[in-house]
């Protein structure tokens, strides 16, 4: 009699298995070379960075690009400009997207479907295309060179992600618990705050996960709009050294590893919402 | 004076039943207005308008600081250009090679990572690391890359020290790989939309299909063919229409890593705006070829509302 079958069929998955994660892990490692080369670029001295051969891991590990970067007050002018500029747009985008995503999830009102549609094509608007206008408009309005120009522009474009992502996240809460809200006394606008805001958090994380992250890497709008360290933000600062440093490759690599240790963070620690944000039926 | 009644007065007195009745006839969904009134206008000022704008700024020309009317002439100058018609094949270049790029990585992860793994911490570990790329600004990547594609980087070591070619690459001053390095730096930039999106959609079929599938004896290759691909045929096919608007109107890269250089080597439609424009500070055709741009991707976005429609998205 044979009785292998049961544990030959274990032995093959494993191989299988075993490939499927060896091929991803690798891929995953690879993918991640211009990272760690980054990292690794603004903690090695200059004559570590382009010499043969090159060593995966710094051979001497040095802070004073990165001490350099912090201690000149320029860049944390940048680095405070770039937080305003996420910080002012999330705050927007959420309050004023969750106002029109409830809107649109609760209400049926003529012209809501056009209004949608409208949205989402504005969604997909590339910034470029406006640049002229806005570079225009921000000289006859006084916000050239300004921050609140950059930030008012800037939501201008994360605003319909975060209303189509919000309303794709408050139909899938139940309208019951509002109306049982209601029979209790509290009027729409309580109901929203008191019962479908705290409801939706995971939503709003992701959402506001994903408009920080598009804020803080805001690149063309803040080129077009700026010309000052003013109002000019870490992409700009970042473009504008690589630009005018050629050569200085460790203090380039220290900066862009500082300007992007934030995002970093976040989106370890709040990943799950990312991707779900990110996986979210609402614009596929 | 009994007929005299003041309209201070008319307010003051209790309403008449009718006028309650009219009031409350406004109609229950105008509440929706008021939640939608704040976006609509903030949408209508800062983006709409502007589009109006640039309408308007390529049919006039501006002397002395005075617009005026000039028609077409913008129209027919841009595309009457050499120039405009190279970024517009460097556009398409750009855009298909991007998005098959990203549709193909963006599959081949979602599959691996969709497969039963030994352990799900690693997993999950090995999705956050494919999905990183994404959360870098352009300006960073572009930067990283740069150091990787230096004459004497990483990539040239590999190519001249390990594989024994006579010249590193020039791979950002060669007119003739330059498009091809830009869109790498792109591909690796933007892929982990692609794979997270498939990757929902994928974990979204039914296993009942693939059983039935392998009762039927269908092998791996199989499966994937008349089951896996069929189910994600939808999303695919929106997914791409959409990358192909995004990638269309991409600039930050190409401004970081090349400047639409060598030469135009490089220079997409939407790096000709910047460079018309604000490099050029030839405001009124810079305008032109936005408007192409829009009416373009509005054929796009046509296509691509069509689509999610057909596919019956459940959001409205």
């Amino acid at each position: 009699m044979v009785v292998a079958p049961p544990p030959l069929r274990r032995i093959r998955y494993g191989v299988h298995q075993g490939f499927i994660v060896g091929i991803s892990v690798a891929s995953a490692a690879l993918l991640l070379v211009p990272v760690v080369w980054m990292v690794g670029a603004g903690l090695r001295p200059i004559r570590e960075i382009l010499s043969y051969p090159p060593t995966l891991l710094p051979k001497a590990l040095t802070f004073q690009y990165f001490e350099r970067i912090l201690a000149n007050p320029t860049y944390r002018h940048y680095f405070l400009n770039s937080a305003v500029l996420a910080l002012a747009t999330l705050g927007l985008a959420l309050v004023l997207g969750s106002l029109a995503a409830y809107g649109f999830s609760r209400y049926k009102f003529p012209g809501n479907k056009a209004m949608l549609m409208g949205i989402l094509a504005l969604l997909m608007l590339p910034r470029v295309t406006l640049i002229v206008p806005y570079f225009h408009l921000a000289h006859v309005v006084g916000l050239y060179d300004t921050l609140l120009g950059l930030i008012i522009v800037n939501t201008a474009f994360l605003l319909p992600t975060s209303t189509w992502l919000l309303k794709g996240y408050f139909d899938s809460l139940p309208e019951e618990l509002e109306e049982a809200a209601m029979v209790d006394g509290c009027i729409r606008a309580q109901a929203l705050w008191k019962i479908v805001l705290p409801l939706a958090v995971p939503g709003l994380i992701g959402v506001g996960t994903f408009v920080f992250i598009g804020s803080w890497n805001e690149y063309l709008l803040a080129v077009v709009l700026s010309e000052t360290p003013r109002a000019q933000t870490l992409t700009v600062g970042l473009a504008a050294f690589f630009g005018q440093y050629v050569r200085d490759w460790n203090g380039i690599m220290a900066l862009s590893t500082l300007a992007s240790l934030p995002l970093v963070a976040i989106f370890v620690f709040l990943q799950r919402w990312v991707v779900q944000g990110l996986s979210s039926g609402a614009i596929k | 004076m009994a007929g005299f009644r003041s309209p201070v007065g008319a307010l003051a007195e209790p309403v008449a039943p009718s006028q309650v009745r009219a009031r409350r006839r406004l109609p229950r969904y105008a509440a929706g207005y008021v939640f939608v009134a704040p976006v609509l206008l903030y949408l209508l000022t800062t983006a709409v308008y502007p589009i109006l704008n640039v309408v308007a700024m390529s049919v006039r020309d501006v002397a002395a600081g005075r617009w005026y009317f000039v028609g077409f002439a913008h129209y027919r100058q841009v595309l009457q250009d050499p120039v405009f018609w190279n970024a517009f094949r460097n556009t398409a270049i750009f855009t298909v090679a991007s998005t098959a790029a990203h549709l193909l990585l963006g599959m081949a992860f979602a599959l691996l990572l969709h497969e039963v793994w030994f352990s799900r911490a690693l997993r999950n570990v090995t999705r956050g690391a494919l999905i990183l790329p994404w959360v870098f600004s352009t300006a960073a990547a572009g930067l990283m890359w740069s150091l990787l594609y230096h004459p004497f980087g990483l990539i040239n070591y590999l190519a001249v020290g390990v594989f024994g070619r006579a010249q590193p690459f020039e791979f950002l001053g060669d007119a003739r790989i330059a498009l091809a390095s830009v869109i790498a730096v792109n591909v690796w930039k933007s892929y982990p939309f692609y794979m997270v999106a498939i990757l929902g959609e994928l974990q979204a079929i039914p296993a009942d299909l693939f059983d039935a599938a392998k009762v039927d004896g269908a092998g791996g290759v199989q499966r994937f063919w008349y089951v896996t691909l069929p189910q994600l045929r939808g999303v695919l096919i929106a997914i791409s229409t959409l990358d192909v608007i995004l990638t269309f109107g991409h600039v930050d890269l190409i401004n970081i890593l090349t400047r639409g250089g060598p030469g135009r080597a490089t220079e997409t439609v939407a790096f000709h705006v910047y460079r018309t424009a604000l490099l050029d500070g030839n405001l009124a055709k810079g305008s032109a070829i936005s408007t192409i741009m829009l009416v373009v991707l509005t054929l796009f976005c046509w296509m691509y509302l069509r689509i999610l429609a057909r596919r019956g998205s459940e959001s409205w």
